[in-house]
């Protein structure tokens, strides 16, 4: 590989992608990879969020993003793209899903469709890192806690104290040099 | 209130500062189980980054602190091509007394940090091609320069245990950053010299003659077309190889009887007296990561504008986009032949001039090549 | 629960577009600096010419080595960018012009060794490989009935024109096959006029099928596809075992299509910039044109 593909334009995915694709340990090679993929895929687009290892996780965000901006940019009509979503979902009902549901859901997002989290590890019962994945705009209750508000933070007020003193010295300043050059320009 | 922005975060100036008291131990060797000395760090030894907790700054206050930071150090600017900060003019006096010297040979002038591009070809003026590696100098300012007296290496050279020349350090920084994702001891190194800290720190040893003021930029024209460079970088990590792609043996034929050693190195010793394997045998292991230098590399061409030099030959250590450290050479038959710019190069602020190359290269705003003929 | 009970960290959130494409995650912060850089230079040009240029769509088709190398871990925006003004350079002194695989082009070079020092061959284009300034073709042609084949660097100063005879383009992206095929499906004329195309047509497909000569060949041609091949006529073992060699699964792999183009975005960008540059060079050509025509007003046709 030495220079970029033509024969198709692709539309850039928001979420970073690693330089190499993951083996994901399958005795029947790459077609038994997206075997593997393809349920996860179509898992994530039925429950809209999945706890799944870290590995798998990375790799299936992916494949679920560019399959939904192909969706977007293409539409339901387009041939080549109905027979990608035809291969990675196997449940039929969810293709209807992708082009009715999810198309007009995502289609004004500037942010990725998905968002991956790193979850805890059972210790000792489980060694591979876990993760969730989830669609975004899901029905769930959001994963991260609600933050408190910062504003009455002890630094937070002493700052605010700091930035009207700060702002004022400034201001000082500013006027002093502006009366020195009047007596100057005099 | 003003004393509380001190407190808080703008105050650097009670940072910690080590001050530095060289000792001199002339070892003597009696017994044979002398431990050897512990291993002192420089003073830039430091820890840098900062715990990444969530600060749970408002919005305004994140803001304020940045106000604050680009008020005191310098706005964010491109300068070359990189996105960095106005550095005011560092200091006022001269901390490093200067020496009107001229240059000689055997002085050492200092090296520069940068990172590598990738490379892509170029052509002499005769339409030979040849492939060039881009460098860039990242944005490099002089941090400080500890005169020979001083500085004690942790780790002296095997060959020469008392330094027969006399030389002096200097650290040079690459590529600012917010101070904010810094700790405050590592900031501190930078708090005088009046800059951002830097994300990459380099030693140089250079002759007291070749001493630079803290802060000054060094660029790109510190070299010129036609010089000869050593790059010292971090080969790319290859894993645990064979001796086919880490030593190049040829391994063992593929047919002929041969059975599952196609691969493998063949013989690694003798029998007899020398019945064992000798130590430096060319074996499977570790290859790459490890810093090497490719000596006596030439300079082709030089963009002032990015601060890019274009090196010939693919064979200088390290990934795209890793650092290396460019030195003048040490190769005897390719030193300086005529006075470099010393201590380091000025900046010039000439618009014209982006582009230098060496001689009798193929400047990509020339015509075609063509051969007159013979008469 | 678990996942309610314990801390959560974002991996990604997805706002940061520009970086995402390198993405070696020690290398990230700096990079993302070098990117910054390339692009003011490039807005603040824009902005000088104020005049909206329509980039073309087959930008892509008729430009491919100003797209990078799409191997992640050897992009740098920065060189990329240099590498673009070097070929920028180069083709204000040479007009490289649109041709495909398939095209029959005319190379003129400077050889210090020919009796005018200077060489020009005629051939068949049948590849076209690598980006920036190592894009190079290969011309085959049948001299003196013996298959030439010659590499040339597109980008080589050495070259003094090309000239496209017949543009047209094949049903395959690769026509190595020519190497095993009988020599009348590679033997050009060195004295052939190039055939004039009106403006605006769409570049014609020859839809020759090859007949190939009989094994050996240099490659397993029933294994790699080819739509330009006549029936290869082989033993039934030989697709049996070019079916078990397949990958259709390849086709559905999304993400190993991403990894092998350039997005679309970063594209539009390239094409900005590149497209703006050569439209001058071309109005500047077509204006000594006229010039020289004035000059000396004689019609070949």
């Amino acid at each position: 590989m030495n220079q970029a593909e033509v024969s198709q334009l692709i539309s850039k995915l928001r979420i970073r992608i690693s330089p190499r694709h993951k083996n994901l340990k399958c005795p029947e090679g790459p077609q038994g990879r997206l075997n593997k993929l393809r349920k996860t895929v179509n898992a994530l687009f039925k429950y809209e969020r999945l706890e799944l290892n870290y590995t798998i996780a990375d790799e299936t965000r992916g494949y679920a993003e560019r399959l939904i901006s192909e969706a977007i940019r293409h539409g339901d009509t387009h041939k080549p793209t109905m027979e990608m979503a035809d291969y990675w979902i196997e449940e039929k009902q969810l293709i209807h899903k992708l082009f009715k549901v999810l198309v007009p859901r995502f289609s004004d997002y500037k942010t990725s469709y998905t968002m991956l989290y790193r979850a805890p590890k059972a210790y000792p019962d489980i060694v591979y890192p876990r993760s969730v994945l989830e669609l975004r705009g899901n029905p769930f209750p959001s994963i991260l806690p609600q933050r408190i508000d910062q504003r009455n933070f002890i630094h937070n007020i002493l700052l605010e104290e700091a930035k009207k003193a700060y702002r004022a010295e400034k201001y000082e300043q500013i006027t002093k040099s502006l009366n020195e050059q009047d007596v100057v320009d005099k | 209130m003003s004393k509380i922005i001190k407190c808080t975060i703008l105050d650097l100036s009670t940072l910690l500062r080590v001050t530095y008291t060289g000792i001199t131990v002339n070892q003597i060797r009696s017994a044979h189980n002398v431990r050897p000395p512990r291993i002192k760090y420089p003073l830039w030894h430091l820890q840098r980054e900062r715990a990444k907790d969530d600060q749970q700054l408002t919005e305004d206050n994140r803001a304020f602190v940045k106000e604050a930071v680009h008020d005191k150090f310098g706005m964010p600017a491109v300068i070359h091509g990189i996105s960095t900060y106005e550095v005011r003019s560092p200091l006022k006096e001269d901390s490093v007394e200067r020496k009107n010297v001229e240059w000689h040979p055997k002085l050492k002038r200092t090296g520069l940090i940068a990172r590598k591009l990738g490379n892509y070809p170029m052509w002499s003026d005769n339409g030979k091609s040849m492939l060039a590696t881009l460098f860039q100098v990242i944005d490099n300012h002089v941090i400080k320069y500890i005169p020979p007296g001083e500085f004690d290496p942790p780790r002296k050279p095997y060959s020469c245990p008392k330094h027969k020349k006399e030389l002096g350090c200097l650290l040079v920084g690459a590529e600012s950053a917010d101070p904010q994702y810094y700790t405050k001891q590592y900031c501190g190194l930078f708090y005088r010299e009046g800059m951002m800290p830097k994300k990459i720190l380099g030693r140089f040893l250079i002759s007291p003659e070749a001493a630079l003021q803290p802060g000054t930029p060094l660029l790109a024209s510190h070299f010129r077309p036609g010089d000869f460079i050593d790059i010292r970088g971090k080969t790319i990590d290859r894993g645990f190889q064979g001796v086919m792609k880490r030593h190049g043996f040829h391994g063992l034929p593929a047919t002929h009887g041969v059975t599952k050693s196609h691969r493998r190195g063949g013989n690694i010793g003798h029998g007899g007296e020398k019945g064992r394997v000798f130590p430096g045998t060319k074996m499977p292991g570790h290859m790459g990561n490890r810093y090497r230098i490719h000596k006596g590399a030439e300079i082709l061409r030089i963009n002032h504008k990015y601060n890019v030099i274009w090196v010939k030959g693919v064979a200088s250590p390290g990934e795209t986009n890793s650092i290396v450290y460019l030195h003048d050479t040490i190769l005897p038959l390719r030193k300086h032949k005529i006075t470099p710019p010393f201590p380091t190069s000025k900046e010039v602020e000439d618009d014209q001039l982006i582009d230098s190359y060496k001689e009798h290269m193929y400047k990509f705003t020339d015509p075609t090549i063509t051969f007159e003929e013979e008469k | 629960m678990l996942l309610r009970s314990l801390k959560l960290h974002i991996i990604q959130c997805g706002f940061a577009p520009v970086v995402l494409q390198v993405s070696r995650t020690c290398s990230n912060m700096p990079l993302s600096d070098t990117h910054q850089s390339p692009d003011n230079a490039v807005s603040g040009k824009q902005v000088k010419s104020e005049r909206k240029l329509v980039v073309p769509s087959n930008s892509r088709f008729i430009y491919p080595e100003f797209l990078p190398d799409p191997k992640m871990e050897w992009r740098n925006s920065l060189r990329e960018k240099l590498e673009r003004l070097d070929m920028i350079q180069r083709r204000k002194h040479i007009d490289i012009p649109e041709f495909y695989v398939g095209s029959i082009l005319a190379v003129t070079s400077s050889n210090q060794h020919a009796p005018n020092k200077a060489t020009r061959f005629v051939g068949i284009c049948i590849q076209r490989l690598g980006c920036g300034l190592r894009a190079n073709i290969t011309l085959r042609n049948v001299i003196k009935h013996v298959g030439t084949e010659i590499k040339y660097q597109l980008y080589d100063p050495t070259i003094q024109k090309i000239e496209v005879l017949r543009l047209e383009k094949r049903l395959d992206d690769e026509l190595l096959y020519l190497r095993d095929a009988p020599n009348e499906y590679s033997t050009f004329d060195e004295n052939m006029e190039a055939e004039y195309l009106p403006e605006g047509t769409p570049v014609p497909v020859n839809t020759t099928l090859v007949k190939l000569k009989p094994r050996p060949w240099r490659a397993r041609w029933e294994r790699k596809n080819m739509k330009g091949l006549a029936d290869l006529e082989l033993e039934e073992r030989f697709y049996k075992r070019a079916e078990e060699l397949a990958t259709p699964w390849e086709k559905y792999d999304l993400m190993k299509q991403y990894r092998r183009t350039i997005p679309e975005e970063e594209q539009k960008e390239i094409f900005a910039e590149v497209c703006s540059e050569l439209h001058e060079v071309e109005v500047m050509r077509k204006k000594l044109k006229r010039k020289k025509v004035f000059v000396k007003p004689t019609r070949s046709s």
